[in-house]
């Protein structure tokens, strides 16, 4: 698992969502740190699954998110962070 | 077919002429202090919240002395109020009628007007979208708000209907038993319809205590016990959720939604002993990597319900919660929450899955099954046919249908009791004990997140919105446990998707509502001349 940057996971998450977050009358570029997908009504739990199974075929990853809060799972930022410090590998 | 090797007695018909919320106040007599409710960072003892609902029962007994129906809508969500709401209803005298703010407007109000329901207990939460879901109702209704406290602002929003806030509902003490009739309605559900209109579906308290008392016996619960309560009170897993604990002392650990997006979490932090959810549930905590060995210690039995068991979801639970007990429950809201039950063995329950799918299992005691044929003659051994159900959990029927209660609550030949017919293809075992499989659906009725959707519903909304009539929904992504979520197909090149799909949001409610709108030319043809969904369903498979 090579390291990947929060820039190109956030942006990746961001494409993946641009039609449900147009829809909501979100502009993608724009979301602050802390939007979250959940509460915002952008994505239910089977589209959690679905985001982080694509994420994970573009990027070739495998990622635990046992240790990401809850508060934080569905937030784009927070989101995007852990997923690449868990690409960084052990610290 | 074969009876429960694991159940016990069936209750009997003394027992279970009684009212729902019965077990909850003789739990509140004997554990006063105990709590019965966690919810939104608050405990509420047994005392707290039966003396919360009995004030909201006291209060709608004021404001609304009487008449028809003889429900109550509670419009809240996951806050004190709706479960106080709902048991205040029942101390009333009335059916609960379970409303989500969640849900699309037009769909609350289609449920609020099916109903007739003349009395609204609303939490905040659900306020913001009161004046709206009022908008186009014509008759005076009673709103309490036990959660706010200006009166006078609240009675101009809501010109022509009484509001009650709470400084002014009713003290406890003032509530005398109100006598209820158990074969009255005790609460009403939504389920989907394939004409395009949802089914009311009347579950009696005697229905319902039938079910309660099976699962009490059959858990051994205790007041030592801690539930969980991942289900919306509109779907009813969340009978047992709630009522299977108040009817021993036991307390409800109602999550927030943000919560529930971590149920891993959840369990540890709430110290759950018993866990019910929809399969679907479980595969997301597989996939996010919350089935590691023996995370759940405090777990005793993890049941599910809603839709199809994969196998390997069960062996992993069982890993990850090994004291625990796995059970796969099964039933329609027809027939009361579940009506038949299977416990994973780990020894021998492998071989008795078919595709992958963990068995429905055994009628719990106290109701039968019969899988039969289209004339509804039983099937031989061996051989596939509808599952149809009898006993005391066979419910009331839909409210104001009597012809779709007539389709489905029949009495096949050769039998005396009414039976319902489910729609699920199941086979009759072979050997007369082996456990009932699930085979799958005789419509084009799926099942996403345990929520048993009528595609025809679907179809009829997108019909309507669409102006066309060449229409298809489909399950899709197929899962082992149902589907995913709905794709639709409209013959119609200058349709524009995006609107349309804009549109259906607002109309159906969560799950049910599209995911993706797909434009085309015309629709393909099967050779008997009927909409081709397997060519269909080619295509999103070769689009992925």
């Amino acid at each position: 698992m090579s390291k990947v940057s929060t820039e190109e996971i956030r942006s990746f998450v961001l494409q993946e969502l641009d039609e449900p977050l147009r829809a909501l009358g979100h502009e993608p570029g724009e979301l602050p740190d802390e939007f979250d997908l959940h509460e915002s009504g952008v994505i239910d739990s089977f589209g959690i699954l679905e985001l982080i199974t694509a994420l994970e075929d573009r990027f070739s990853l495998e990622i635990d998110y046992e240790n990401l809060d809850p508060e934080e799972l569905t937030k784009v930022g927070p989101f995007a962070r852990y997923v690449s410090q868990q690409t960084a590998g052990p610290a | 077919m074969g009876a429960t090797p694991t159940g016990g007695p069936a209750p009997t018909e003394a027992q279970i002429a009684r009212p729902l919320h019965a077990g909850f106040e003789r739990s509140a007599a004997s554990f006063p202090g105990r709590p019965a409710l966690e919810v939104g960072g608050r405990t509420l003892s047994y005392a707290e919240l039966r003396d919360y609902a009995a004030s909201l029962a006291a209060t709608l007994i004021r404001e609304a002395p009487g008449g028809e129906p003889a429900l109550t809508a509670v419009f809240a969500y996951r806050s004190a109020t709706a479960f106080a709401g709902l048991l205040g209803a029942l101390m009333r005298g009335h059916g609960y009628v379970p409303l989500n703010h969640n849900f699309p407007l037009e769909r609350t109000r289609l449920m609020l007007e099916h109903a007739g329901c003349n009395a609204l207990i609303v939490d905040t939460a659900s306020l913001l979208q009161l004046e709206e879901l009022l908008d186009g109702v014509d008759r005076p209704m009673v709103l309490i708000l036990p959660e706010e406290s200006e009166a006078a602002a609240l009675v101009a929003r809501f010109p022509g209907h009484t509001v009650v806030t709470a400084p002014e509902l009713e003290p406890a003490a003032s509530l005398d038993p109100v006598e209820v009739d158990p074969g009255d309605t005790a609460y009403l559900l939504f389920t989907s319809g394939s004409t395009g209109t949802p089914k009311a579906v009347m579950v009696s308290h005697r229905n319902a205590n039938h079910y309660v008392d099976v699962l009490v016996q059959r858990y051994s619960v205790t007041e030592h016990d801690r539930f969980s309560q991942t289900a919306e009170m509109t779907f009813d897993n969340s009978v047992l959720d709630m009522f299977v604990p108040w009817q021993c002392g036991a307390c409800v650990c109602c999550p927030s939604r943000k919560t529930l997006i971590k149920p891993g979490r959840y369990i540890r932090e709430s110290e759950l002993t018993v866990w019910f959810s929809v399969p679907s549930t479980a595969i997301f905590m597989r996939r996010l990597g919350a089935l590691k060995p023996a995370s759940y210690p405090s777990l005793r039995w993890s049941l599910f319900a809603g839709e199809a068991l994969p196998a390997e979801v069960a062996e992993e639970w069982l890993v990850a919660a090994p004291n625990c007990t796995v059970e796969n429950l099964y039933g329609p809201t027809e027939v009361t929450v579940d009506c038949l039950i299977y416990r994973w063995d780990p020894a021998r329950s492998p071989g008795e899955c078919e595709h992958g799918v963990v068995p429905i299992g055994y009628p719990v005691p106290g109701m039968t099954a019969l899988v039969a044929d289209e004339a509804l003659h039983e099937v031989e051994p061996g051989t596939e046919g509808e599952l149809l159900v009898s006993g005391p959990q066979v419910s009331l029927g839909y409210l104001r249908d009597p012809e779709r209660t007539a389709a489905a609550f029949v009495v096949p030949p050769g039998h005396d009791a009414i039976h319902y017919r489910t729609g699920d293809l199941v086979r009759r075992p072979a050997d007369p004990d082996a456990p009932v499989p699930y085979l799958g659906r005789l419509d084009h009725q799926i099942q996403i997140f345990g929520e048993r959707i009528e595609l025809g519903e679907v179809e009829a909304a997108i019909r309507e919105e669409s102006g066309v009539d060449a229409v298809v929904a489909l399950g899709w992504p197929v899962t082992t446990a149902g589907a995913g979520g709905i794709e639709a197909f409209v013959a119609d090149p200058d349709a524009d998707a995006g609107d349309l799909k804009r549109r259906l949001r607002e109309r159906l409610p969560g799950q049910m509502a599209p995911r993706g709108v797909h434009v085309l030319p015309e629709l393909p043809l099967n050779d008997n001349g009927k909409f081709d969904r397997k060519a269909l369903m080619k295509m999103l498979e070769e689009a992925t």
